[in-house]
């Protein structure tokens, strides 16, 4: 039946409901939630952008409870972490990078101050047990997200108090320590049970834990110093990096020689030059391979260390010698009087790799009485031969399973190198302790592990026009002459800092909620709903009506809606 | 009670009884008068209505549809250039079917321009579709303009009512201006259920596509021709109501018996009426159309029977065709039985005089045979004029 | 289809302008009457000059509206509402009427009506879609058409660079009927188009407004665009986004970063003349059209001083949970 002519051939209101325009598409919107540079960056695998988002709605303990959903640690590596999230940030390429680091370090302090309990996934208690050997950052990560999931969860460690590393290698100027105290306490009331002193092939072996416990996570670290030589020689009174450090941290003692020469590009090289020159040493210089951050080094050539730290420490005095490396000891006996340094580069060679190479007529000399080598660490293969194998690190996926060995993680520093997982900090420690709950999760649950992997958005995709440039946060330190070796050097950013650092954020590649979608449709074809949608924004496409014009996805800001293909 | 006025001021003062919401007109002659008129009353408070004293009579159209179609009973008036300036909105005005009432000044086209009166202007806007009414004289024009709105209402047609200028605008007759109440009994509250309203917000003036076009045509044209009934009607309660018609749809006048007959519109017929008591010429029926649109094939017929002649007097012509109402009329007639034969003549011009005596010369028509002509041009001036 | 029907049930805000419209994707007429009328409100009655929108929008039995809306004509939509309004005040009914027109309806053929119905000062909100062409026709020049545009009616040749004339300035035409306000805006900004037809409601009298409207088919430009073109064009100079008050400045968005107009002009079919490389016309027209954006910063004081939130640069930023500057 035709619609009969009326008088005047007027028509109703909204009627033209009835068409549906969105026949005419060849292309559709859809919401695509791409990481965000700074999440696909953070070896501990926390959606920055999710909690600062959360931050910007003024949601502060949700953003917290948001953030330890990957990092339960937040207080502890706000302050250490060499934050590769801001070095990633779509910010840098517009103003400067969001203060990721400061944002998270005041959020954490916030919820020791407060007291906020660490939430629990849903689900009722597990009846397995299992065993986690290493209470530094993996150990406890691993812990944390195993207790979250309600396993029965027993942690152990060589030493007296939880922490490893945090405690042993870094200095109270970096990481005071009440907020180790304060963060591993918290943790540990979610009823996770602790052995101190409980060291493997001393204390218990592994053969015995895999009897006891229905899995094992092995996170004991890199206890070993790497062996180091020049050609062969080696000064007799050689100290290694990491165990002066140590050495310092546990009792206060430090050598203080005239001039020191630290090998190596890591942490523990810069936090102990910063010891041993605000302990007097006149001359601290730091050779690295690596190069310091600036335009004429990549970034996967960049020292691995705070970016910050390294600005305070060469503030300090600390002489650093970048892409250089030792060529020869100069020696008055057994003694070191001197070194010969030559420049090197790291170059891409003719497999497609990159390798370091040392340029012939650039060697200087330096003298100095001491050479620390701090190049790094191997396993302590103490109660790990079997799963060593002669290797210095103990081979694993990326969930910490240990081929061959059933019910066996590891992960942390004792863990092999593996690509795209950033090794040696303690973000990565984190991480690791986390893919490796998954993946006894997933074991004991018998299903497989799984890791979220999206792609991540470009800083082309963000449409700057909605952007306005803002600075970055500016946090204090303790000026030059008020440091010493116990007080905190940087401090953290004040509530209002910290809420108009979390405000700067693009929100890159998850909605911003900022209804340009559903203000700028020609078509109505937006509709906005009060309730959450499962993809977590507020708005529909409705594609009765979408004509797939574009514009909505050319005018989000940070990059959710995408165009597809529409047949 | 009976008044002198001047044409213009009676259509003003019975305007003013219909108490139109809104008024809108562009001043030109020979309209010019009726304006003023309302403006005054407006201006002396006689007249609650919103006047909107427009920048041409495109607009003066234009502000009486939005107002109609907004729910106020609308009025404009004018003439001449004026009415071909409105066209577009006139064509507007019925095809959106909204009661809108014009009184039309007759007046002449140019170029070259003249002022005075013929029909050349409701002529050439013929197919509009608006009902069209010629008046005879001031009373019926004081009378039509009144049923005009109530006619308008009831079938949603907007009606243009037709007097001629200066002839009728601005001549001083004696008529009656009916009571205020009587004509509030006679013409109900302005309703409208198409109105412009928020809380029944409806589109009106919508594109119509070739498939349902056709159909707009055939209900715009049933619409007018069913419009004839209400046209009778709301005459008819006039009379119950004043005693006079106005004149329906048309009013037959002389002896039955008569076989020749004089078909006009406008005021002419008064004229012709005049000689038809003075100067008792041979017998014959005067027919005045008072409707033009619709054009009432049957009671034309109806009026024509028993007649051998119809001379259908034109105030207006089609070049190159002839007499438009002379047309129609032959139209109308055609196929039926015993029709009289029609013959066509265009007279008064551009308000060349029409006197009695122009009566015996249009019963001689038939006699001088012929096709269409200007009875009352003056070959002589042809020469100065070619 | 219920699921679909429920959330466009409930949208927390008024829809004037309903989907299911024809027009063409990523039209930025479209959008502009749809930002005007939810700004605008349920409480208004509208008039249509004959073009895009009405066809668009009210092909019958359908009518994208959900606000009483009148079409008649090209040429008096401005004169349609003065009817409207008329009878709204001869009813003492208080609904605002806001009469829409494109820029041929508003430049050219509909202008005498527009004048006189500002001359008479009816209530009555104006709203001007500039899409600088008949584009309902098939993209003729308008008198808003810019210099050395290219139409149909415009075509660049061997004896033509496009349009030879400028681009009327209405908004000094219609300044100088004294009205008690005016203004352009532009769909790039839609917080400061949703200010102004708020404010523009607010007087009891003649306003009117000058929306800048992409038209992707007419501009040659992807309908993805369609804001970056609008933006551009406020960005350069080319398109002042002002207000006026009883013909005076009252207001103007300033521009932090005054962008080259080749920017503008590059991404639009309709100047890609200007960008033959062997034509020293290009060039010289180029060089033109940066004069008249000048002219107007100069004319307008556009240049900002400093950062503010509601420049040219500010006005659009976003944050969580809505426009910054709303």
């Amino acid at each position: 039946m035709p619609t009969p002519m009326n008088r005047g051939a007027f028509a109703q209101a909204g009627s033209s409901l009835a068409f549906k325009t969105g026949t005419w598409r060849s292309a559709k919107p859809v919401h695509v939630h791409a990481t965000a540079p700074c999440h696909g960056a953070c070896p501990a695998g926390e959606d920055q952008q999710a909690w600062l988002a959360l931050l910007q709605e003024g949601q502060l303990q949700k953003a917290w409870e948001s953030l330890v959903t990957a990092n339960p640690l937040p207080a502890i590596t706000g302050r250490v972490c060499p934050h590769p999230c801001e070095s990633a940030c779509n910010r840098g390429h517009y103003d400067s990078p969001i203060a990721i680091h400061a944002v998270e370090r005041w959020l954490g302090d916030q919820a020791i101050l407060h007291n906020w309990p660490y939430p629990r996934l849903p689900g009722s208690p597990r009846s397995e047990r299992v065993a986690v050997v290493g209470a530094g950052p993996a150990g406890l990560s691993a812990a944390y997200h195993l207790a979250r999931r309600h396993y029965n969860v027993v942690l152990m460690d060589a030493m007296p108090e939880a922490g490893g590393l945090l405690r042993s290698a870094i200095p109270p100027t970096r990481l005071p320590r009440d907020v180790i105290d304060a963060e591993i306490r918290r943790l540990m009331s979610m009823g996770i049970e602790f052995r101190p002193r409980t060291a493997l092939g001393r204390d218990v072996t592994l053969d015995e834990l895999r009897g006891e416990f229905d899995a094992v996570f092995l996170a004991v670290g890199a206890g070993k110093s790497r062996h180091w030589d020049v050609d062969g020689a080696v000064p007799a009174d050689l100290h290694e990096g990491l165990a002066l450090l140590r050495e310092w941290l546990a009792v206060g003692a430090i050598p203080k020689p005239n001039a020191v020469l630290i090998h190596g590009g890591g942490n523990t090289a810069v936090d102990l030059a910063r010891v041993m020159r605000r302990a007097g040493v006149r001359d601290v210089h730091v050779v690295t391979a690596s190069g310091l951050p600036g335009p004429d080094t990549d970034t996967d050539d960049v020292l691995n260390v705070v970016p910050r730290e390294l600005e305070q420490a060469i503030e300090e005095g600390v002489q650093f010698h970048p892409h250089r490396t030792i060529n020869r000891l100069i020696m008055r006996g057994s003694k070191v009087v001197g070194v010969e340094m030559v420049r090197l580069k790291k170059l891409p060679d003719g497999n497609g790799r990159k390798s370091r190479v040392s340029f012939e007529g650039t060697e200087t000399v330096l003298h100095v009485d001491m050479v620390v080598p701090a190049i790094g660490e191997v396993v302590d293969p103490t109660g790990l031969t079997a799963i060593l194998a002669g290797r210095d690190f103990i081979d694993t996926d990326m969930f910490g399973t240990v081929a061959g060995h059933p019910g066996l993680f590891a992960g942390g520093d004792c863990r092999s190198w593996i690509k795209k997982l950033t090794n040696g900090t303690v973000s990565a420690a984190i991480g690791d302790g986390r893919r490796a709950a998954e993946g006894i999760d997933a074991l004991l649950s018998g299903r497989p592990p799984a890791e979220e992997n999206r792609p991540s958005l470009p800083f082309a995709e963000l449409n700057l026009a909605y952007y306005e440039k803002s600075k970055r946060v500016q946090l204090p330190t303790l000026p030059l002459e008020s440091r010493d070796d116990s007080r905190e050097i940087e401090g953290g950013p004040d509530s209002a800092q910290a809420l108009a650092e979390a405000a700067r954020c693009f929100s890159c590649g998850n909605c911003l909620a900022c209804d340009n979608c559903w203000t700028l449709c020609p078509d109505n074809a937006v509709l906005k709903t009060r309730e959450t949608c499962s993809d977590g924004s507020h708005y529909l496409f409705d594609y009765e009506y979408c004509k797939g014009c574009g514009l909505c996805a050319a005018e989000c800001p940070c990059g959710f809606i995408s165009m597809v293909d529409d047949d | 009670m009976l008044e002198a006025l001047e044409g213009s001021q009676a259509i003003a003062r019975a305007i003013a009884l219909c108490r139109p919401g809104v008024v809108a007109a562009y001043p030109i002659t020979p309209q010019t008068h009726i304006v003023e008129n309302i403006s005054k009353l407006v201006a002396d408070g006689k007249l609650r209505t919103e006047l909107v004293s427009v920048e041409s009579e495109f607009s003066a159209a234009s502000v009486v549809l939005g107002a109609s179609a907004a729910g106020s009973r609308s009025y404009t008036a004018s003439s001449s250039q004026g009415i071909l300036l409105m066209t577009e909105v006139l064509f507007n005005i019925s095809g959106m079917r909204l009661p809108v009432v014009l009184t039309c000044a007759n007046r002449a086209i140019g170029a070259p321009i003249n002022i005075w009166n013929d029909h050349s202007d409701s002529m050439a806007v013929r197919d509009c579709g608006w009902i069209q009414l010629h008046c005879a004289d001031n009373q019926e024009a004081v009378d039509t303009s009144i049923q005009a709105f109530r006619i308008a209402e009831a079938t949603e047609l907007p009606v243009m009512v037709c007097m001629d200028g200066f002839v009728l605008t601005h001549t001083l007759e004696t008529l009656e201006i009916p009571a205020q109440d009587l004509v509030d009994r006679y013409l109900p509250p302005f309703a409208f259920d198409r109105m412009l309203d928020p809380h029944n917000p409806l589109s009106l003036g919508t594109l119509v596509g070739p498939e349902y076009f056709s159909e707009t045509r055939h209900l715009a044209h049933q619409a007018l021709s069913n419009a004839a009934s209400t046209i009778v009607d709301a005459d008819r309660e006039w009379q119950s109501l004043t005693g006079r018609s106005a004149g329906g749809l048309l009013t037959v006048e002389g002896p039955a018996d008569a076989r020749i007959g004089v078909l006009a519109m406008g005021s002419v017929v008064s004229t012709f009426r005049e000689a038809m008591d003075c100067l008792g010429a041979a017998p014959a029926k005067l027919i005045a159309l008072r409707s033009f649109r619709p054009l009432p094939e049957d009671a034309i017929r109806a009026a024509c029977a028993g007649l051998d002649h119809l001379v259908v007097v034109d105030r207006a012509l089609s070049p190159g065709f002839g007499g438009i109402v002379g047309g129609e009329i032959k139209a109308a007639l055609s196929g039926m039985n015993d029709a009289p034969q029609v013959h066509n003549v265009a007279i008064g011009l551009g308000g060349r005089d029409v006197p009695m005596e122009m009566w015996p010369r249009l019963l001689d028509v038939p006699q001088q045979g012929g096709g269409f002509r200007i009875l009352d041009l003056e070959p002589a001036k042809l020469g100065e004029m070619s | 289809m219920t699921e679909m029907n429920d959330p466009r049930a409930r949208q927390p805000r008024f829809r004037g302008l309903e989907a299911g419209h024809r027009a063409c994707q990523g039209c930025g007429e479209a959008l502009a009457a749809r930002l005007v009328t939810e700004s605008a409100g349920p409480d208004v009655i509208l008039t249509n000059a004959t073009g895009c929108l009405e066809v668009f929008t009210t092909p019958w039995p359908q009518s994208a509206w959900r606000v009483p809306w009148l079409h008649s004509l090209f040429e008096n939509s401005a004169a349609i509402a003065s009817g409207v309004e008329a009878a709204l005040k001869a009813q003492g009914r208080r609904s605002k009427v806001i009469a829409m027109g494109g820029d041929g309806g508003t430049f050219d053929i509909g202008f005498q009506a527009l004048s006189g119905m500002l001359e008479r000062m009816h209530n009555v909100l104006y709203v001007c879609y500039d899409n600088e062409a008949y584009m309902n026709t098939g993209i003729q020049r308008s008198g808003s058409t810019p210099h050395a545009a290219r139409t149909t009616t415009s075509p660049p040749g061997k004896e033509r660079m496009g349009k030879r004339h400028l681009k009327k300035d209405l908004l000094s035409i219609i300044a100088a009927h004294h009205i008690p306000y005016a203004a352009s805006a532009s769909v790039a900004y839609p917080q400061d188009l949703r200010r102004k037809v708020r404010r523009a409601m607010e007087v009891d009298g003649p306003t009117f407004l000058l929306v800048h409207s992409p038209c992707p088919l007419g501009w040659g430009h992807d309908g993805s665009e369609t804001i970056q073109v609008a933006r551009l064009a406020v960005q350069t100079g080319l398109f002042p986004l002002v207000e006026l008050e009883r013909g005076e400045v009252a207001s103007v968005m300033p521009l932090r970063h005054r962008v080259p107009v080749t920017e503008y002009l590059g991404l639009q079919g309709r100047f890609r003349h200007l960008f033959a490389d062997d034509d020293h016309r290009a060039r010289e027209e180029r060089e033109h059209l940066q004069a008249l954006a000048d002219y107007n910063v100069e004319r307008y004081g556009l240049d900002g001083d400093g950062d503010d939130p509601f420049d040219a640069d500010g006005a659009d930023t976003v944050r969580r949970g809505g426009p910054a500057s709303s």
